[in-house]
């Protein structure tokens, strides 16, 4: 069984896809973590804070995940654009 | 066009997401096409949220009752919301960004129900929607600024400025694109995983029944995967990717609008 072009190339894509998709979590997780635990040492030392610092540690959360949506972005390219 | 307008309402399945149900026609020289889908779930969105305002609002009265305090609460945190936000000036901005907000988290919480569609799992309504935020951002800008301001803005820092003129535009650009591309990629790829995980107990059922004969495939799907996978998985994959999710990205969406006015006018 021969292996065309075209064929290489999804491979290429999809096997492009997963690894833009997996190298892409690692950063966001990160920040988000990082995010978590320094929101939760300031809710320990301010407990009558916590809303506030929830609110804004899901905020700056969502927009350090734009890095990780991009990579989604990408490998929905790669997967259905290909 | 009609059977193009149901197919529309059709559940969802893992072998259709690469299929875009379109109508195209020709306006003068103009070839539009338009995502009927996401065309029939945005108004569907627009009447909700038209009658729950009229619900809301309908026999307004000094003394409020259940429903209009309710709406009244919902109203003054987010005149609270925008005064922290963006100062004084923030009461122009308001129907606005509460519009906004309604709206996508409308459209967020639209997939809960299985027939409908997210209209925001579409780029063409988020991007309309960042290009709109940027729109107003920039017009306030001039309004704020004047012509002159607003344009030199742009070549700040002044004593690198022709350097700097093409770091802000493609800064304005890159906010925009960020600010739409991250509603679109959160609910589309939720949506994507949702469909994903939706479809793996029927493939297990094939593979097991393969495995371990019919009989005993059958029983295990309808007896372990059907009650604990499908039905516990479909409440707690909606609560989180449609509740959970599309409520956070829905505020998270606005205050960035929110934001961008704001740096926009100062």
């Amino acid at each position: 069984m021969e292996i065309t072009g075209a064929e290489l190339i999804k491979a290429a894509a999809l096997l492009g896809a997963g690894l833009c998709m997996g190298i892409g979590a690692i950063g966001p997780a990160v920040g988000e973590g990082y995010a978590a635990g320094r929101a939760l040492e300031g809710i320990a030392r301010q407990p009558e804070l916590a809303g506030l610092l929830t609110r804004t540690m899901l905020l700056g959360q969502a927009v350090s995940e734009t890095t990780g949506i991009y990579s989604l972005v990408i490998a929905l390219l790669l997967i259905f654009a290909v | 066009m009609f059977d193009k307008a149901l197919k529309a309402f059709e559940i969802p399945t893992i072998d259709g997401v690469r299929e875009v149900n379109q109508v195209s026609f020709k306006l003068g020289d103009f070839n539009i096409t338009l995502n009927l889908t996401t065309l029939i779930m945005t108004w569907i969105t627009m009447a909700i949220l038209i009658l729950l305002a009229y619900l809301g609002t309908r026999r307004l009265e000094r003394f409020p009752s259940r429903g209009q305090s309710f709406v009244e609460l919902i109203i003054d945190a987010f005149d609270r919301l925008i005064a922290d936000t963006m100062g004084p000036v923030g009461r122009r901005y308001f129907s606005l960004i509460t519009t906004l907000f309604f709206f996508i988290l409308i459209s967020n919480w639209l997939s809960i129900i299985p027939i409908l569609k997210n209209p925001t799992a579409d780029l063409n309504t988020t991007l309309g929607l960042g290009i709109m935020v940027f729109i107003i951002a920039q017009g306030s800008g001039v309004i704020s600024k004047g012509v002159g301001g607003y344009l030199k803005g742009f070549f700040e820092p002044l004593f690198i400025a022709p350097f700097a003129f093409f770091i802000n535009i493609a800064g304005e650009v890159g906010k925009t694109l960020s600010h739409s591309f991250r509603l679109f990629g959160n609910i589309f790829g939720g949506g994507l995983i949702m469909l994903i995980i939706f479809a793996i107990p029927e493939l297990l059922q094939t593979a097991w029944c393969r495995l371990f004969g019919e009989f005993i495939g059958r029983s295990l799907y309808w007896g372990f995967l059907w009650p604990f996978c499908k039905i516990l998985a479909t409440v707690i994959l909606n609560a989180f990717f449609c509740i959970f999710v599309g409520s956070l990205q829905a505020f998270v969406f606005t205050i960035l609008a929110m934001a961008y006015i704001t740096i926009a006018r100062d």
